[in-house]
């Protein structure tokens, strides 16, 4: 029996839908784990994902020139540079704007946020200019799910490669935060930053390293979406970074697998409301979803109600 | 990293001493003429077609000893193609005392501009933004050196018609006034003729993820795609097009015909349809100007050097014209006058436009060379 075309219509968008949210799912995770570690929503993680992706290019536009043209080893290059330099971003903007401020009010470090994100996206700007950078798609091709001589759903190698990538990065976080000490560390400093403290961990490397794992996973996001894409500029910070904090409110502030449940759900509701409606208010409905959430569960769909801390 | 910036910052500082000279050494008996446009953003490869003509006017009308005994001065400001910072860079303006502007480039710029220059007696000409409603306010001072959107549109829907004769139609637009405008003239042509546009649809500028919308375009089944808006957004969409499989034409207006756009869709601009002013750049009267420009390394090819080059010699000839640097007599004499440009014979009419403007269709190719498909 031959399904109908709406299905393989429904299917193509939910395909769509899952492939952005996916990337959305990854830079939410680094604003979640951040405010649920240190109540700050750091704002300048959107321009981590965007130097991330200029990092990939500049990576694979200079191998490229040494003769390298294997393209599984162009991509892995990407990934772990593109990785190690943004961790060390992470690093270096939680020590220099983070630190010195916390202890104070809630809001120094947001406002310290906003002059990072300016700060980050203006120095990408002088360096590299303001102009749109392409690349050459490196993954061409794909696969065809239901009929050839109608509508059929495409997926391209490349939609594979992010979800195969979103989806072990997932497992590899899951997995450090449950099982390994650090982790254990992390889960603490969540629950009680200063009991933990007082137990004798080291907080101020814990919340570092939160940083640092938040700028790996916005940088793995940086390289997908460059390379899906194929352009960039110093402006794609922005966005993706609003995006994923909605992202992070909608699946619930604080919590990883809610970080993981709003994108996918902003990515799909973007895709359906496109395919469905109109995309021109696919950021209406998005946002608009994200109200309606907050109205009926303030704390987001998996995110606790807030304690107040003594 | 830390050698990057400290080059930067040198570049700066050197680019404000710089400024900071060439407007004191000039500041007696010149003419400052404002160049508005974007420096930086997404759309600032536009500013320069504007930018490297204007500037190359006001060398050649020096050389050629200024007018009426004084010499032009350009200077530079950015807007970014952003409509709130083109009202800050028109504030501006006015407090400098600059009386001519050539600028915005983006309709939505020079559209908010054009108030203050109009209330500020500044005479504005652009030579770049084809909306309409720019010169629909009886504005006096504001006039343009490039044609309309209502004469851009009715062409490439006429062309789409007569020879594409396609079925279904999408037709997608930036909901910015340019593309929005452009894409709505273009649809009523195409359904005055009778063709099915099963879909007109909006997107967000700046956006990069198009897959709901291509999957859309392939459901609808249509067989030729009209886009109203810029380079960046087109270039992305053709790019995912071709990589999801739709097999189509597309078609555009100017603003997506630069060379970028072969950068960012690659392969997939190849055969991509785009209105242009006719190419000034080939016109032989226009070979001693061609040759000025490439002596600098500078491109002549852009749709919007030559006509920013017409805007600087229309204003200096207005001024030898009125025997007055006072705008309103400027005018005057812009609108009493024809002008000889590397643009041809140039007339405006009531409202600011130039009475005569013919746009070409164009064939685009992967290497970001063009072929002329009409007249």
């Amino acid at each position: 029996m031959a399904m109908p075309e709406s299905l393989y219509y429904f299917i193509q968008q939910l395909l769509n839908g899952l492939t952005v949210g996916s990337t959305y799912a990854l830079i939410a995770i680094g604003y979640t784990m951040v405010y649920g570690i240190i109540g700050m929503i750091n704002f300048a993680h959107g321009e981590i994902y965007m130097i991330g992706s200029y990092i990939a290019f500049i990576v694979i536009a200079a191998l490229a020139m040494f003769g390298i043209e294997s393209v599984p080893l162009l991509i892995f290059a990407a990934f772990v540079i593109s990785m190690v330099v943004t961790s060390a971003y992470g690093y270096s903007i939680e020590r220099v704007a983070y630190r010195p401020l916390r202890g104070g009010n809630r809001l120094i470090p947001l406002i310290s946020a906003i002059g990072m994100s300016i700060f980050l996206q203006n120095l990408v700007r002088i360096a590299q200019g303001s102009r749109d950078i392409a690349m050459p798609s490196l993954i061409t091709g794909g696969i065809d799910i239901g009929p050839q001589d109608a509508f059929h759903a495409s997926l391209s190698y490349m939609q594979m490669i992010i979800f195969a990538v979103t989806l072990v990065s997932m497992v590899l976080l899951t997995l450090f935060i449950s099982r390994s000490r650090m982790g254990r560390a992390c889960r603490a400093c969540a629950e009680d930053l200063k009991m933990t403290n007082l137990l004798g961990i080291n907080t101020n490397g814990i919340i570092a390293l939160t940083f640092v794992i938040g700028a790996a996973l916005a940088a793995i996001a940086g390289v997908l979406l460059g390379m899906y894409y194929g352009v960039i500029n110093p402006y794609i910070g922005f966005m993706a970074g609003l995006k994923a904090f909605t992202a992070a409110v909608l699946g619930g502030i604080g919590s990883i697998p809610g970080a993981v449940l709003g994108g996918l759900l902003l990515g799909v509701t973007e895709a359906i409301t496109a395919g469905y409606f109109s995309t021109e208010y696919k950021d209406v409905v998005a946002f608009g979803l994200l109200i309606l959430i907050l109205l009926f569960r303030p704390s987001g769909i998996l995110g606790r109600p807030e304690v107040e801390k003594v | 990293m830390k050698m990057a910036h400290k080059k930067a910052l040198s570049q700066i500082i050197a680019a404000a001493t710089l400024v900071g000279a060439s407007s004191y050494s000039l500041a007696a008996d010149t003419i400052k003429i404002a160049l508005a446009g974007p420096v930086t953003g997404p759309v600032a490869q536009y500013g320069d077609m504007q930018f490297i003509g204007a500037k190359m006017a006001i060398e050649q009308i020096n050389m050629a000893g200024g007018v009426n005994g004084s010499q032009l001065e350009g200077v530079v400001f950015d807007d970014a193609c952003d409509p709130k910072q083109a009202v800050a860079v028109a504030n501006r303006i006015v407090n400098d005392g600059i009386s001519f502007v050539v600028g915005h480039l983006c309709s939505s710029s020079t559209q908010p501009a054009s108030d203050i220059y109009e209330d500020e007696g500044i005479l504005m000409i652009t030579a770049a933004s084809t909306s309409p409603e720019i010169t629909d306010r009886g504005y006096n001072l504001v006039f343009r050196t490039i044609g309309l959107d209502s004469l851009q549109g009715p062409t490439a829907g006429k062309y789409i018609v007569e020879q594409i004769k396609p079925n279904k139609v999408a037709v997608i637009h930036d909901k910015q006034q340019y593309g929005e405008g452009i894409a709505t003239a273009v649809r009523d042509v195409l359904t005055e003729a009778g063709i099915d546009v099963p879909l007109f649809e909006g997107i967000t500028a700046g956006d990069k993820d198009f897959s709901a919308l291509i999957a859309k375009l392939r459901q609808a089944d249509v067989d030729f795609v009209y886009y109203g808006g810029y380079h960046p957004e087109l270039g992305l969409i053709l790019r995912q097009a071709s990589e999801q499989g739709l097999d189509v034409r597309f078609m555009g207006p100017e603003g997506v015909g630069n060379t970028d756009i072969s950068a960012i869709a690659g392969e997939a601009s190849e055969g991509l349809l785009v209105t242009l002013p006719k190419a000034f750049d080939e016109d032989p009267r226009n070979a001693d100007l061609v040759q000025a420009f490439k002596a600098k390394n500078e491109d002549p090819s852009g749709p919007f050097v030559f006509p920013a080059y017409a805007a600087v010699q229309v204003i200096a000839d207005g001024i030898k014209l009125a025997d007055s640097t006072d705008t309103e007599a400027v005018a005057a004499a812009l609108r009493s006058n024809n002008f000889d440009t590397p643009t041809g014979t140039l007339a405006f009419d009531e409202k600011g436009d130039l009475k005569d403007f013919n746009f070409v269709v164009y064939e685009w190719h992967s290497d970001a060379s063009k072929t002329a498909l009409t007249e």
